[in-house]
């Protein structure tokens, strides 16, 4: 069991940590977002006027197509965007998609980015064609839920050391470290681990929707999600109802709740439908059943929300959880450090499978090349993919908002950096690489805003007197990042230093060595 | 959520209190075995309120988060301050303990 | 003669493999396996059972890696997968056979 954890979470351990730190990212997507586009306006929400906007739009812009989408501005998001397909095509790439103010109904000229949508989309698909990329991150999830279980078993003194943790005594203070992190965090670590597998099972394991709907997937899917099936033109014009109207009826169904999104099909046909979906932040369990749908031509009912069955509300459960988009502000940030959690255990994990090792060869003073492959897959993988976060959030700031293909250089930025730096990894020393990456980060992060300031005109001064809490926390909070890393990296300096006196380094190392390690 | 969060704050203090190590670390003293028992019913009886606390001021979907949420953040904060400020982990299982029933009482 | 990679007997490596391919796919299969059974033994309207059988599929695989890694030899892996294996194949080949009009 020991030698699975340790062995699966090295394999793993630097994709792992890459899903975790993007993931948790995540849960500031939207404000990552806002961020990366300052020239949104921000407007005090109000969804009936917007969605009336959106309509206007559309008729104007896609009043042939078949399907538009129109997803609502919430506190989180103040954009407006409408979405439509592309009568002459069909699947993934037809989709076209507008960010509108949600006050004048014009289309907003805002810099081209994918924000924080990047490491959202990141962490589930790696960059890669689908289904490829799910399919890898969710291996890599199964591995982790692999590593937490086995990490438990392994852990005998689970409960006696629950509160231990001894800082400043070399490798036992890593394992405290990561043991506490493990434990004290793991009804988060279990949930995001197992909730994951849950968002994508549809796709993991299919055998069994097969074998009991015959072959016929699409069925079981019209049964989950309303308003899934497509349907058949009429022929005949009718034009669409003022959707104002029926989101004021739709609001009736959940008193006190939001609207979140808006999907019409056929729009001018006679058998146009409008369904209004209720936000998914409203609720823990994501409900895919909280909808209605009215008759486009006519307004009528066409078909109730409705209650969804205990498994549903279970997966539903699993999916909210896993989003987190119920949360609040204090809950989300609560998130985030959890997030932040898991990433550190996977990293500690990674940190001290190398430095164990790395003492069997201290004396002889050859090292394997297995273990110098290692010491550069942990630079790169945690301070390098640092320092890309880093490096994209720059790119943003740096590259003219109207360049063109921005969008794409920004997340090429992103890559550009992560490879450098395993290259520089590769040609530095451990400690060397670790504290130059990680001090070139903590720069870059920390200087954030001041490179907001010089390029956008939304600079601190600004937002926040503009009362834009978003944008100013976004650079804040990249601000402390960068003082926590300075921080890190002057420990690393001073540790290495002490390590490179000539004096007892046996008896330091000695000292250093816990006399039981699982 | 800040009196659950207080609450499940003392309620680990009380169940750390409870293990002679640590008992040792913020006491300077070991516990009797009935001091031991007093503070892990202590411990266990405060974590429960604290859930009583969030789900009667959440409901239950989002009392139950927030509560995990709650003890995992507590716990967390326990475990960091306890090896550099074992006295003030105490007092601030003391003053939490008051404050998250002052908090309870006025519901936040 | 014994040969050896790196320390570590070529027959180690190979148990090693054989250990890790068993707890991958053969304990996918074990999986899906499950799952159908499960799909169509719980007393609940199809949609369901295939929800809560997808859901509980993840805990079978990891019980099959974690038995994978924790047998006391390679082939008792697969021994050990494959007994339950064919048990539930045959099950839910009776259960989806059964079913068709």
């Amino acid at each position: 069991m020991a030698w699975l954890h340790t062995w699966a979470g090295l394999v793993f351990g630097w994709l792992l940590f890459a899903i975790f730190l993007t993931g948790t990212l995540s849960y500031f997507k939207d404000e990552i977002s806002h961020w990366a586009q300052p020239e949104v306006p921000v407007r005090a929400v109000d969804a009936r006027a917007s969605l009336a906007q959106a309509q206007a739009y559309l008729q104007a812009n896609a009043g042939q197509s078949p399907r538009w989408f129109i997803s609502l501005p919430d506190a989180r998001e103040p954009a407006l965007s409408v979405m439509w397909q592309d009568p002459n095509k069909s699947g993934r790439g037809a989709f076209t998609r507008h960010t509108l103010d949600p006050q004048t109904g014009q289309r907003v000229e805002a810099r081209d980015s994918r924000g924080g949508d990047f490491f959202y989309r990141f962490h589930y698909q790696l960059q890669m064609g689908y289904p490829w990329g799910r399919w890898l991150s969710s291996l890599a999830a199964m591995v982790m839920l692999v590593t937490l279980v086995t990490g438990i078993i392994t852990h005998k003194k689970i409960f006696k050391e629950f509160f231990t943790f001894r800082p400043g005594k070399g490798a036992r203070s890593w394992l405290d470290g990561h043991n506490a992190i493990g434990v004290l965090v793991l009804p988060f670590h279990l949930m995001i681990t197992y909730s994951s597998l849950v968002i994508f099972m549809t796709m993991l394991m299919p055998a069994s929707i097969v074998s009991r709907y015959d072959g016929d997937t699409q069925a079981f899917f019209n049964e989950i999600y309303p308003g899934n099936q497509r349907l058949a033109a009429a022929g005949q014009p009718a034009p669409l109802v003022d959707l104002s109207v029926l989101y004021d009826r739709a609001l009736q169904q959940w008193p006190g709740g939001r609207i979140g999104r808006v999907a019409v099909q056929l729009p001018g046909d006679a058998n146009a439908q409008v369904q209004f979906s209720r936000h998914e932040g409203d609720t823990v369990s994501r409900d895919a059943g909280a909808a209605i749908t009215f008759a486009g031509a006519t307004g009528a009912v066409l078909e109730l929300p409705r209650d969804s069955a205990t498994p549903m509300v279970v997966a539903g459960t699993f999916y909210g959880l896993h989003m987190g988009l119920f949360a609040g502000p204090v809950l989300r940030w609560l998130y985030f450090f959890c997030g932040l959690g898991s990433t550190l255990l996977i990293g500690t994990g990674l940190v001290m499978w190398l430095g164990k090792r790395q003492l069997k060869h201290a004396r002889s003073g050859v090292r394997p090349f297995e273990l110098r492959l290692v010491e550069v897959l942990n630079v790169a993988s945690m301070a390098g993919l640092v320092l890309a976060v880093a490096g994209f959030l720059w790119a943003n700031r740096l590259l003219p908002a109207t360049y063109p293909e921005r969008a794409g250089i920004e997340v090429d930025s992103f890559f550009i950096v992560w490879l450098l730096s395993i290259v520089h990894a590769a040609v530095r020393s451990g400690s060397k690489a670790w504290i130059e990456q990680l001090g070139l980060a903590a720069i870059a992060l920390a200087g954030l805003p001041l490179l907001s300031l010089l390029t956008t005109d939304h600079g601190l001064p600004t937002s926040i007197a503009a009362g834009d809490w978003v944008l100013a926390g976004v650079d804040l909070s990249a601000l402390g990042c960068g003082l926590v890393l300075a921080w890190v990296v002057m420990k690393i300096r001073r540790r290495t230093a002490l390590a490179a006196l000539p004096i007892a380094r046996g008896a330091r190392t000695r000292a250093s060595m816990p006399s039981e390690v699982h | 959520m800040l009196a659950a969060g207080l609450l499940s704050y003392a309620g680990f203090s009380a169940l750390c209190l409870a293990m002679e190590r640590h008992h040792q670390e913020m006491l300077g003293r070991r516990p009797s075995p009935s001091r031991k028992v007093q503070l892990r019913v202590a411990g266990w009886a405060l974590l429960a309120l604290s859930l009583w606390v969030s789900v009667l001021s959440a409901g239950w979907a989002m009392g139950l988060v927030r509560w995990t949420a709650m003890l995992m953040g507590s716990a967390v904060f326990l475990v960091w301050l306890l090896p550099y400020r074992p006295r003030w982990a105490l007092v601030l299982a003391a003053a939490g303990l008051l404050l998250g029933l002052l908090a309870a009482a006025a519901r936040w | 003669m014994r040969s050896r990679i790196g320390g570590v007997s070529t027959s180690y490596r190979w148990a090693v493999a054989s250990r890790v391919i068993a707890a991958v796919f053969g304990g996918y299969v074990l999986a899906a396996l499950a799952s159908v059974c499960i799909a169509w033994l719980l007393p609940m309207a199809r949609g369901e059972a295939v929800v809560s059988a997808m859901m509980l599929s993840f805990l079978v695989y990891l019980v099959a890696v974690l038995w994978c890694f924790a047998s006391h030899s390679a082939s008792r892996a697969w021994i050990g997968l494959a007994k339950p294996g064919l048990v539930l194949a045959a099950l839910a080949a009776l259960l989806h056979w059964q079913h068709l009009p």
